[in-house]
């Protein structure tokens, strides 16, 4: 799936400043010594190259085309993205499923991986157990064994409306109910809230002790401690989890597959953008359609991530930079 | 999920273990066999073929069994078989053809004839079916038929089955309702549908039994309903035999039924895939439309007191129709076009391999082959298969041409969309509109 590169943590960026103007005085010197970089770097370059770069244009070239698997493909210029912008209200849906998951899930999972993190950070013996217990949804989660469990855990006569049934709550089986059916997928992947809680914990842990006795001193309670303190002083790891997470939401399939038994259903209620795209592509056999919507929801991803990076500036808060 | 005939559990039978038992075995040694398949080739001057199909594990074993006779009959030539599950085998054909070659013979389904013949992945069969080398005088022609694209032979049938209605002899009896005749009307079905909404009956996890499941969601069923008012769901390979008006009357009858409780609630509709989750197999409706081939599903589910009916009419005339459970093709690339057909024609026709294979596939096509196999059959097999002779005698309408290729998206578009009339986001024209819209985009091409 196409991912945009955001992996290097941010503020990566921040040194290339004053790096940039040595630049030139360096290279004359250095470049001799450069060719086994290049030679160790030519098995991944080729991988890249092969694996990534062809198939990215080959998928570019489709997504102008007819294109069904057995026959060559057609040209058909823009019809693609033009049938999915104006025609196709199914498109249109899950966009909207989608946007909705993104909206619900991503915030919904960060509060929970740093309540998490809080928790254990002032947890003392036992820690490491917690962590690895918290953790272990992630690694099971994304296996399509913990979501068919999860399926019928909401299934009509599942636990949870049975749970939810004793305690007067009539929900019936949510993975029946298209009003119902993706939050059972949000809740599916906000329980695997491991990773970011472990990126959480390694960002508090970096934060200076001296910070929270200064302002204890000062007189601040907890809750002071955390706006003021924690907050600012996390806020690079949010950002880096929240650009992380919303890559990966706008991507989701697994969970939606499993719950809906690839359908989408009910009533399309669980057809997320990624879901559309593969049945688009592997059960109507429109590849060139397929295509297109990859390449859309690539631009999506692209640009709202571009839009976290331009907010960031105002909320995101680096120690380096104190005097900004 | 839209394969009709995997829903059959009946008990193993001895034969079949053991023929399972063998054909283990077979499949172990095909499968080592596989691995080094350049050097077998070339080795001798023999002929390896594959051949590939789904299905459960009995009709591996038995359609292993009968390859492996196949062989002894044909000691030159060697096949390599593989088989998967429905949902894996359309994806791994699809992508076999894409990569430059479905196997030599491949089993196929009615709705990807077009798709394959069009795609120039299958090859033309009507030289081996002339010449002999495929027999076909055992077949009605009209049957025959069902395997062509654009008047050529690209597909021989391998099963026979028939759209019926599975029901629930003990509540029509206490609804006094008689037993559905091969005369019976759609008013009459609804009729008795709300009759035993009214009994109250309750299922084993006490909600109430409707009378019918919801053949909204069903293609199938518009289909056998459209046809018994003489329309078709196809008018050529581009464009649909049916209008809006047409989808909205159908849609509309259902949408009222299910909220008169007369058919299955919409949760239980939308979350049937098999005889097990169907309504009726979870005992929450009394009936079900249903295929000849999965039918013995209910009686080994439910009891005996589950019989195969036919489907309603209109005014008498018969929508159901025969139509191919399953087709046999050969790859357009087979370095073997004689033996590939010599294989098939050995499948379809010899009635050693017509004893082994059963009805593992439906009723088989070669009706000297059928007959000879019915005697064997017992109890819920036995009743398709009268059932089957009993609409023969009725009188059913040829069957269509292969459906084209957009029908593979059509027909879960047409489940899909029906669920937005069940649940309440869109009225049966709107729903009826949008499938038409949709249909259209599939059908351009």
């Amino acid at each position: 799936m196409s991912t945009v590169s955001t992996e290097a943590p941010p503020g990566a960026d921040r040194t290339d400043g004053p790096r940039r103007s040595h630049a030139p005085k360096r290279r004359g010197p250095r470049r001799d010594k450069q060719w086994p970089a290049y030679v160790f770097l030519t098995p991944w370059m080729l991988g890249a190259a092969v694996l990534t770069l062809v198939p990215m244009a080959v998928s570019l070239y489709l997504s102008f085309t007819d294109y069904n698997l057995f026959e060559a493909p057609s040209w058909v210029g823009l019809r693609n993205y033009r049938e999915m912008l104006t025609e196709d209200p199914r498109y249109w849906r899950s966009v909207g499923t989608t946007l909705l998951y993104v909206v619900v899930a991503v915030p919904l999972k960060l509060v929970l991986a740093l309540g998490a993190a809080l928790l254990l950070k002032s947890l003392g013996r036992g820690r490491s157990f917690y962590r690895s217990a918290f953790y272990a949804p992630s690694l099971l989660g994304a296996s399509m064994t913990v979501a068919l469990v999860w399926r019928a855990l909401f299934n009509d006569g599942g636990t949870v409306p049975d749970v939810l049934g004793a305690i007067g709550i009539n929900t019936g089986g949510w993975v029946g109910n298209p009003d119902l059916a993706v939050f059972a997928v949000v809740l599916l992947t906000v329980w695997q809230f491991g990773a970011p809680m472990v990126i959480f914990l390694a960002g508090l842990q970096q934060i200076s002790p001296d910070l929270y006795e200064a302002a204890a001193l000062d007189g601040a309670g907890r809750w002071r401690q955390f706006v003021s303190v924690t907050v600012p002083m996390l806020s690079p790891v949010v950002f880096f989890n929240l650009v992380l997470e919303m890559i990966q939401s706008f991507q989701v399939f697994t969970p939606a597959f499993a719950i809906s038994g690839g359908s989408g259903g009910p009533a399309d209620s669980t057809m997320f953008y990624t879901l559309y795209l593969y049945e688009r592509g592997f059960t109507a056999s429109h590849m060139g359609y397929a295509a297109a919507m990859a390449w859309l929801l690539l631009i999506a991803i692209g640009v709202v991530t571009l839009f976290l990076f331009r907010t960031s500036r105002s909320w995101v808060f680096y120690a380096d930079e104190e005097g900004r | 999920m839209s394969e009709p005939h995997e829903g059959r559990r009946r008990p193993p039978r001895r034969r079949s273990v053991l023929a399972a038992a063998g054909a283990g075995l077979g499949t172990a040694l095909a499968g080592s066999l596989s691995a080094c398949s350049a050097s077998g080739d070339s080795a001798g001057s023999g002929v390896t073929l594959t051949f590939s199909w789904w299905g459960n594990e009995d009709r591996a074993a038995r359609t292993t069994q009968a390859v492996r006779l196949f062989e002894k009959e044909n000691p030159r030539v060697r096949v390599r078989t593989s088989n998967a599950d429905f949902g894996s085998y359309m994806q791994k054909l699809a992508t076999q053809a894409a990569g430059g070659g479905i196997p030599d013979v491949a089993q196929l389904d009615y709705r990807q004839v077009s798709q394959y013949a069009g795609g120039g992945a299958l090859l033309r069969l009507g030289g081996a079916v002339r010449d002999g080398t495929i027999r076909t005088a055992e077949m009605g022609a009209d049957f025959l038929r069902t395997g062509t694209y654009e008047d050529e032979q690209y597909a021989v049938p391998m099963g026979r089955g028939i759209t019926g209605f599975a029901y629930d002899t003990r509540l029509y009896r206490k609804a006094g309702a008689a037993a559905p005749e091969p005369g019976w009307t759609w008013q009459e079905w609804a009729e008795v549908s709300r009759k035993i909404a009214r009994l109250r009956e309750r299922s084993p996890d006490g909600r109430p039994v409707a009378g019918a499941n919801d053949g909204g969601v069903n293609e199938d069923v518009f289909e056998v309903w459209l046809r018994s008012r003489g329309g078709r769901l196809y008018a050529s390979q581009t464009r649909l035999g049916f209008t809006e008006d047409d989808l909205t009357e159908f849609w509309t009858l259902c949408d009222e039924l299910r909220k008169e409780g007369a058919a299955a609630r919409a949760e239980d509709t939308s979350q049937a895939t098999s005889t097990e989750t169907s309504p009726m197999g979870r005992g929450l409706a009394a009936a079900d439309f249903t295929w000849d081939a999965p039918f013995p599903g209910y009686p080994a589910l439910l009891g005996d007191h589950v019989h195969f009916a036919p489907v309603p009419t209109t005014g008498g005339k018969q929508g159901a129709y025969f139509k191919p459970s399953m087709l046999l093709g050969v790859g357009a690339h087979t370095p073997h076009p004689g033996e590939a057909a010599r294989l098939v024609d050995f499948l379809l026709n010899d009635p050693r391999a017509g004893d082994i294979l059963g009805f593992s596939r439906s009723t088989p096509p070669n009706r000297t082959v059928a007959a000879r196999v019915a005697k064997t059959l017992k109890g819920a097999e036995r009743d398709i298969y009268r059932y089957a002779r009993r609409m023969e005698e009725y009188g059913l309408d040829a069957p269509p041409t292969a459906p084209p290729r957009g029908d593979v998206a059509i027909q879960t578009a047409f489940n899909r969309t029906y669920q937005r009339v069940m649940y309440g986001l869109a009225s049966p024209r709107e729903a009826a509109r949008e499938l038409i819209d949709e249909a259209k985009r599939e059908l351009r091409s």
